[in-house]
């Protein structure tokens, strides 16, 4: 089984359809390229909004938060807007630690962060 | 004290060797109402008593100094450089004050040595900076190599003979010899991982030892994320593999990560990384998680020590 697990869905709701990324196991330096690749691709597609759900995530390293990070600047710069939803403790101190958390939003759920 | 003459470069950094309580507290607050008339920012960070001390002997000027409790932000000496810059950050373009007090008797040999390689790298971070650091020590109680490596880590000293510049200052920038001692070998009983790509596995292991040591399940995290950052920069930064070796007692569990790499920067991991920065967050998470973080690196390659607390450390007295 792939420590890291990714899936990409286009949701339409109520107010504006929006992609949803979900990841599952561990992301770290191993992995990163392949995050890197696949968030590349749907960047690239100039969504509006991208949401990453992180509840399936048990590790991520400071690899994996530079792909996240570049993944926001690239959308900022498009208009669009990048949200992290969900993330276990782990994660979410690591967020705070770097600061992260202060360039890019994060929710406690995904419905939280549709609702912005 | 006497005031810096004014456009000389205002950095100073001053090793105060106090007998008691008295000298302390009239010595301390004298530095700090030194600034208070021109309302510079000052910061204080000492062990609770000695806050406690200086708090007194300020008394109605107490509330101008933002105090920190240095047991605290300095249980890890590598986070106390970061912790002075966010609060020189703050007041940028004003002339400020710092009292901090890393270095007591109940600290152990290494966390002695991590406090005075932090007070050898106060020179190199604040270089230039417009800043005057009164860094107390206690000569009743601390051993005569630690005062020995403050008159090496201070250009100036205050003493009982009054004012005056370290002769044992070491220019250009120098660490102490006693920062760089060999590490102690880990007990025989010490387990050890090579590994090349499988970080996972060093996580697993990481966890698994740390879990039978007694740490909490948010230390345990801690732990895995420092080990993980340090095994990823093998993977970043050379060709070859690298080793962990895990060991713990009922006080401490301790991780060494040893590789080929060569880490150059003396202040790698003690200056905040940019949120966005593209790289520099891998030290700087490990010495925030971890309770005390030793370095080894030369052309041969690096080690790193990450030690996690099972029990908490004797307060100072």
């Amino acid at each position: 089984m792939d420590l890291l697990r990714t899936s990409v869905a286009t949701i339409e709701s109520d107010s504006e359809p929006y992609t949803l990324v979900e990841l599952a196991g561990e992301a770290d330096v191993t992995n990163s390229d392949a995050l890197r690749e696949m968030l590349d691709t749907e960047v690239a597609k100039q969504p509006r909004m991208v949401i990453i759900d992180l509840s399936g995530l048990r590790f991520m390293d400071s690899s994996a938060l530079h792909v996240i990070l570049r993944a926001n600047r690239v959308l900022d710069r498009q208009g669009g807007v990048l949200a992290l939803a969900s993330p276990r403790e782990p994660v979410a101190k690591m967020l705070r630690l770097t600061a992260a958390d202060q360039l890019i939003p994060v929710y406690a759920s995904v419905s939280e962060a549709t609702a912005g | 004290m006497a005031e810096s003459p004014a456009g000389a470069g205002a950095f100073r950094h001053v090793a105060f060797f106090y007998r008691t309580d008295d000298d302390y507290a009239a010595t301390v607050a004298g530095f700090l109402r030194g600034g208070l008339a021109a309302r510079e920012p000052a910061f204080v960070a000492l062990p609770p008593g000695k806050g406690r001390l200086v708090a007194d002997a300020l008394a109605a000027d107490a509330p101008g100094v933002e105090f920190a409790d240095m047991t605290e932000i300095g249980s890890n000496p590598a986070r106390i450089i970061p912790r002075v810059l966010e609060f020189t950050g703050r007041h940028a373009g004003r002339h400020v004050r710092y009292v901090g007090e890393p270095i007591w008797a109940s600290r152990g040999p290494a966390e002695l040595r991590e406090a005075t390689r932090h007070e050898a790298l106060i020179n190199l971070a604040f270089t230039g900076a417009d800043a005057e650091i009164l860094c107390p020590y206690d000569t009743g109680s601390l051993a005569p190599a630690v005062l020995a490596d403050a008159r090496r880590t201070h250009p100036l000293l205050l003493t009982d003979s009054g004012p005056g510049t370290s002769p044992d200052y070491a220019v250009p920038f120098r660490l102490p010899s006693s920062c760089s001692v060999p590490l102690p070998a880990p007990p025989y009983t010490a387990m050890s991982y090579t590994y090349r790509t499988d970080l996972s596995q060093v996580r697993a292991l990481v966890q698994k030892h740390a879990r039978n040591a007694g740490l909490s399940d948010a230390r345990v995290n801690d732990l895995v994320l420092a080990v993980s950052e340090v095994a990823a920069n093998t993977l970043r930064h050379t060709r070859s593999s690298g080793t962990l070796t895990i060991w713990y007692d009922h006080d401490e569990i301790v991780c060494e990560v040893h590789d080929d790499g060569v880490i150059t920067d003396p202040l790698a991991g003690r200056r905040r990384p940019a949120p966005d920065a593209p790289g520099g967050h891998g030290l700087w998470l490990v010495h925030q998680v971890c309770d005390l973080v030793e370095l080894r690196s030369d052309n041969t390659g690096t080690t790193i020590r990450m030690h996690m607390l099972i029990r908490p450390r004797k307060p100072p007295d």
